[in-house]
């Protein structure tokens, strides 16, 4: 260890390096935000700031962080900022650099050679390979910071050189495929200031392992920041498109409630969507409320149904079976029935239960097919909880002379619950928006214009079953089933929507019905967690 | 009781001090004590699958006293504790044979009823394991599983509730277990909010609820600080005016402190020497027991 790298402890003091790295990745940072503007769409892509027009001052951008990359890098090796480099960028940045380096010398090959993979191939993997070695060879801090910089430097002068304008398209010739400019920049320097961030980030920490860790946090950092920009993407596009639909007339006082027996009539919230009905004569404002409760109808059925067999599964697998053959046979078995596809339940449901329920669609037989769907996820879930509990709690229950199954519904159940209603929320989520199967064994007319009156219905009869219930063996409608309709069949009876309007809103309203049974699920997890742990 | 603890040394030293052992064995086979005894081992064996964990031990321990059993890591003591209250029928590949007897009724017989030998033989873990609940359910939970106490909702809407005599049982052995005064305004509070010692006291609290005769202890301090140990063996000390504790600790100074008399397991699960606590600590029988006492093995 006598040759070991020694830096000094206080390193990276150097102001003016310090300064240049901030500024290429505060640049970089900026690039990326704009370039997602452009590609939301939220400033047009011919649109000029600052008389440039906007896909330019991208390329400009890119420039910038390049050179400043390399200034950087250069800097380091040159002594000019203190830093604390290892020797080498190391394989990984190689096989990044390399594999960057090997597509720029593809499209190269392909421009100038044709396309014929025996020509433009050996291009490419000598621009890789040249790529990968000016990345591991030299010292890290030139390795990890020129070789991305120079691909920016390209990248960005092709587009701040006018190579790419907004009407601009690549048809390459081994695909249908065109990509237009306005599109294609963005997203190329949305990856490219990644790149330069993960590089300046690095360069910020003075290279070496401090550098390393910097930039894998930019980079996750970046992750993140993609992945809620889509989620919020999907959320907002619905939002935006169904909120008109779903306000139709509405108004926070515009309706009248009349309170009982005093007969006097109050100011009320109006949502004609939310509360009328999809057909009939006389609704102006058809609406969606027979979906929702056909929906709530369904997910409240097969909880019903799946939670009291699962969780009971799950304390006959956990507490009294004895681990092996058996138990694992049952856990290869649920695990492959929770990814069975929702169709291949339908069927079941079509070919056996409806011949021997209801004769033709019902809400009942969705209710039990939608619940042997949640049933797997139910047993998994409610078993990974029950076996989490500490088996001092079942020592300290026995020690005090307390059976088994006092132990299971007193302690283990109790402290299992959280997990549990975990798996519940998962899995009302998956069957809340599950449309396969219920187009097979549920759905009625599309449209309807009365609500399932399911509590209502109850009837006694003297042969058995001894209880029917007429309007749970009738098909009833569902939110996403609606959609579903909507969407294809594209027959919608009123004219104040379109198919795609009255679409958008349906979806908002699942959206919202879902989003109403995560939060039910979430405070009731809430409150037996308080309850377990000092809060 | 891990496999490999009790293989190695044993075999060596029983063959050569056999004969010794065998002496002292008969020594104190016949340890006299003042008044009854509680708990009568006869030739008590227990195999964990092929392995023998406990090696012919029979031992009497006496009414309303502290009996420490102490031994290096593996010996079985903690093995012999379980087989008290038969918590060894937990583990499936354990097999005890020969005889325990609490108030001359055999514990290994086949009627016997888990819940009431339970009921009457207490046990406190080494490391503090309340339920997640509240102080107070804690303590009743015991007693409300056996229905002893009621204080469900038909039990109040009936007028039956036994509400006060929970509050008055929480109190008592919350008195007892010197915890009442730390406590008492938070009853109702999680009890996972307490620190380890006060954990630890709650769960013997707990244990006395179901008003056992015997409390069996598995190195009740051994997870605690020095002050939360002091109070845990004072307070064993003080339990042993009415109950018949049985504590098991890698602890000798613990076992000299609060003991009456005291067994010591070697490896192999051996019961080597059993007496009275002095004459243990000062005076052993046998040259394993004090060279174990002294340090030099263990």
């Amino acid at each position: 260890m006598s040759n070991a790298t020694r830096n000094r402890i206080d390193g990276a003091d150097s102001t003016a390096g310090d300064l240049l790295s901030r500024g290429v990745l505060a640049t970089s940072v900026v690039v990326f935000f704009a370039a997602w503007t452009l590609l939301l769409q939220w400033v047009d892509e011919t649109a000029a700031v600052g008389g440039v027009s906007a896909l330019k001052l991208l390329g400009v951008g890119l420039v910038v962080v390049g050179v400043g990359l390399v200034v950087v890098g250069v800097g380091s090796r040159l002594g000019y900022v203190d830093t604390a480099p290892s020797k080498t960028a190391g394989v990984p940045v190689g096989v990044v650099f390399g594999l960057l380096w090997a597509a720029v010398g593809g499209l190269l090959g392909t421009l100038a050679l044709g396309n014929a993979a025996v020509l433009w191939l050996p291009v490419a993997a000598l621009f890789g390979l040249a790529g990968f070695l000016a990345s591991v060879l030299p010292r890290e801090d030139v390795g990890a910071t020129v070789p991305g910089a120079v691909v920016l430097l390209l990248l960005g002068g092709f587009v701040a050189a006018g190579g790419v304008n907004a009407g601009w398209t690549w048809a390459p010739a081994w695909s249908s495929a065109v990509f237009p400019g306005s599109e294609l920049v963005p997203i190329l320097v949305v990856f490219a200031t990644l790149l330069g961030a993960w590089c300046a980030g690095k360069a910020n920490e003075g290279f070496g392992a401090e550098g390393r860790q910097a930039g894998a946090y930019y980079l996750v950092g970046a992750v993140v920041f993609a992945m809620l920009g889509v989620l919020a993407l999907l959320v907002g596009f619905i939002v935006t498109n169904g909120l008109a639909t779903m306000l139709t007339r509405a108004s926070l006082a515009g309706g009248e409630l009349t309170v009982p027996l005093v007969g006097v009539e109050l100011p009320w919230p109006e949502f004609p969507f939310l509360t009328n009905p999809t057909g009939g004569l006389f609704v102006e404002v058809p609406g969606v409320l027979p979906a929702i409760i056909g929906t709530l109808w369904l997910v409240f059925g097969a909880v019903l149904f799946a939670v009291p067999l699962g969780i009971g599964a799950a304390v006959f697998l956990t507490e009294y079976a004895e681990r092996g053959r058996l138990t694992q046979v049952v856990e290869v078995a649920t695990n492959g029935l929770w990814s069975t596809p929702s169709i291949v339940f339908g069927l079941f449901g079509l070919a056996f239960l409806v011949p021997r329920i209801s004769g033709g669609n019902a809400i009942f037989v969705g209710q039990l097919v939608l619940g042997f769907m949640l049933l797997p996820l139910v047993l998994i879930t409610s078993r990974e909880a029950i076996l989490a509990v500490p088996d001092a709690h079942r020592d300290a229950s026995a020690a005090l002379g307390v059976t088994k199954w006092q132990t299971i519904r007193s302690v283990v159940l109790p402290a299992a619950m959280p997990g549990t209603i975990t798996g519940v929320i998962l899995g009302v989520g998956r069957i809340a928006g599950e449309t396969a199967p219920l187009l097979l064994v549920f759905g009625g007319p599309p449209y309807p214009s009365t609500t399932p009156n399911v509590l209502g219905s109850f009837e006694l009869t003297a042969q058995p079953p001894f209880v029917t219930n007429e309007a749970l063996l009738s098909p009833a409608s569902a939110l996403p089933y609606q959609l579903y309709a909507t969407i294809t069949a594209g027959v919608f009876p009123k004219e104040i929507f379109t198919d795609t309007q009255f679409g958008w809103g349906t979806a908002l309203v699942l959206l919202l019905v879902v989003v109403g049974l995560y939060a039910v699920g979430v405070g009731s997890r809430l409150y037996f967690r308080r309850k377990l742990h000092h809060e | 009781m891990s496999e490999t603890d009790t293989v190695d040394g044993t075999d060596q030293r029983v063959t050569t001090t056999g004969e010794t052992s065998e002496r002292v064995r008969e020594a104190w086979s016949d340890y006299e004590f003042a008044g009854d005894a509680k708990l009568v081992v006869d030739d008590l064996d227990v195999y964990y699958g092929d392995e023998r964990a406990l090696q012919g031990v029979s031992l009497d321990v006496p009414d309303e006293s502290v009996t420490a059993l102490i031994g290096p890591s593996g010996c079985g003591k903690s093995t012999f504790l379980r087989c008290l209250n038969r918590m060894n029928d937990r583990i499936d590949s354990a097999r005890v044979e020969g005889s325990v007897t609490l108030d001359g009724e055999e514990v290994y017989s086949d009627g016997v009823n888990l819940v009431e030998l339970r009921k009457r033989i207490g046990m406190v873990f080494q490391e503090p394991n309340p339920f997640p609940k509240s102080i107070r359910d804690n303590i009743s939970y015991g007693p409300r599983k056996h229905g002893d106490l009621d204080t469900g909702l038909l039990a109040r809407l009936l007028g039956r509730d036994d509400t006060d005599d929970e509050e008055a049982l929480v109190e008592r052995v919350l008195r007892r277990a010197a915890l009442w005064d730390e406590v008492k305004d938070r009853l109702d509070d999680n009890a996972l909010g307490l620190s380890g010692g006060q954990q630890q006291r709650l769960c013997i609290a707990r244990a006395l609820a179901v008003d056992p005769d015997v409390i069996l202890m598995d190195e009740p301090a051994s997870a605690l600080d020095p002050i939360a140990t002091a109070k845990i063996e004072d307070l064993i000390e003080e339990l042993a005016e009415d109950y018949t504790v049985v504590v098991v600790t890698h602890n000798m100074q613990q076992a000299a402190r609060i003991s009456d008399q005291t067994a010591v397991f070697l490896t192999g699960g051996e019961l080597v020497e059993y007496g009275d606590t002095d004459q243990i600590f000062e005076n052993p029988e046998s040259q394993r027991v004090e060279d174990y006492i002294t340090g030099k093995f263990g």
